[in-house]
């Protein structure tokens, strides 16, 4: 946290090192989170693209209210959303998601992690995209439904009931694959 | 499969761990940096526009300043030197008390000798000639009545 504010202090003052930092540190935890949400490498690369070169421009007058992760994080999920809307109509292959790597560090792990974490993806794009959002945000991303409300629009009774109801429905999923 | 209880806890460990490639770094850091010194010229530009108008701002102070202490010593200089002086007062009313020590000095201390002269002069001009043979006791008990 400190270490942030320390970053964006420095950004502020024009430091492309502290960018470039800002960039290392959060660059695979945002693609993780666009390519969740939109289930689209291409199009998440360019939804962190613009973030980041959104974010660039703001130098000199950047203020950091809460936590620079979830900043970047709530900037992602509502470009993502933006082309979300923009591409709606139009169904979206889930093989399109691609190199996704697990945090497992064995190769046996690897694998594993890679088929969980495919499935999982697999799971979350049978969601609607509004309760797929406040799931990875509330489970993945750990921010809390008063904040994903903000970043929505919605009140935080919309927000939880987008993500029991998005539970409900994976949960009810599950149990279908299982009893299968 | 999973265990469905705790979904919850299943999503979290699913959590996709996705790295970017190295031409999607360089694009990103590229456009970043661009978009980063574009915005530090405007701000640069904006700065000195700033500093520029602050100092425009000081000259006009000063210039308005200067044209008012200017204003001020001509008005003050065209009334201090060529003032016409005061007419003396006197500075008793009645003869006898015109020519006595405290009236003379008050006179003096007033207007200096101009001043003293002219108490005089008034003290003459009230008492009017007289003969020499009065003294000034008799002239002055005429002139006050006492």
């Amino acid at each position: 946290m400190i270490d942030d504010k320390i970053l964006v202090w420095r950004f502020n003052r024009g430091s492309k090192d502290a960018l470039c930092r800002i960039y290392e540190k959060y660059k695979d935890d945002l693609l993780g989170l666009a390519v969740t949400l939109l289930q689209d490498r291409s199009i998440a690369e360019d939804v962190v693209h613009d973030v980041f070169v959104s974010f660039a421009s703001a130098t000199g007058t950047f203020r950091l209210s809460g936590s620079l992760r979830g900043y970047l994080s709530t900037c992602v999920a509502n470009c993502a959303r933006d082309r979300n809307r923009l591409r709606a109509g139009r169904n979206v292959g889930l093989d399109s998601a691609e190199a996704k790597n697990s945090d497992c560090t064995g190769p046996l792990e690897s694998a594993a992690g890679r088929e969980e974490s495919g499935r999982m993806d697999d799971l979350l794009a049978r969601l609607p995209y509004e309760q797929r959002e406040v799931i990875v945000l509330h489970l993945h991303h750990e921010m809390r439904f008063r904040r994903i409300a903000e970043t929505l629009g919605v009140s935080i009774n919309t927000a939880q009931s987008r993500y029991r109801y998005g539970l409900d429905k994976l949960r009810s999923i599950v149990n279908g694959m299982v009893t299968e | 499969m999973k265990r469905t209880e705790n979904i919850e806890e299943y999503i979290r460990r699913g959590k996709p761990t996705v790295t970017t490639g190295e031409s999607m770094d360089k694009r990103i850091v590229d456009d970043s940096f661009a978009v980063m010194d574009e915005r530090l010229a405007v701000a640069k530009r904006s700065s000195a526009g700033a500093i520029l108008s602050r100092k425009t701002m000081r000259l006009a102070a000063a210039a308005a300043v200067t044209i008012i202490v200017a204003a001020l010593l001509l008005t003050l200089g065209r009334h201090t030197p060529n003032h016409p002086a005061r007419p003396p007062q006197l500075a008793a009313r009645s003869p006898a008390t015109m020519v006595s020590m405290m009236s003379l000095r008050i006179a003096y201390q007033r207007g200096g000798w101009e001043a003293l002269d002219s108490q005089f002069r008034t003290t003459l001009g009230q008492l009017g000639p007289g003969p020499s043979s009065l003294s000034m006791r008799q002239l002055l008990e005429g002139s006050n009545g006492s």
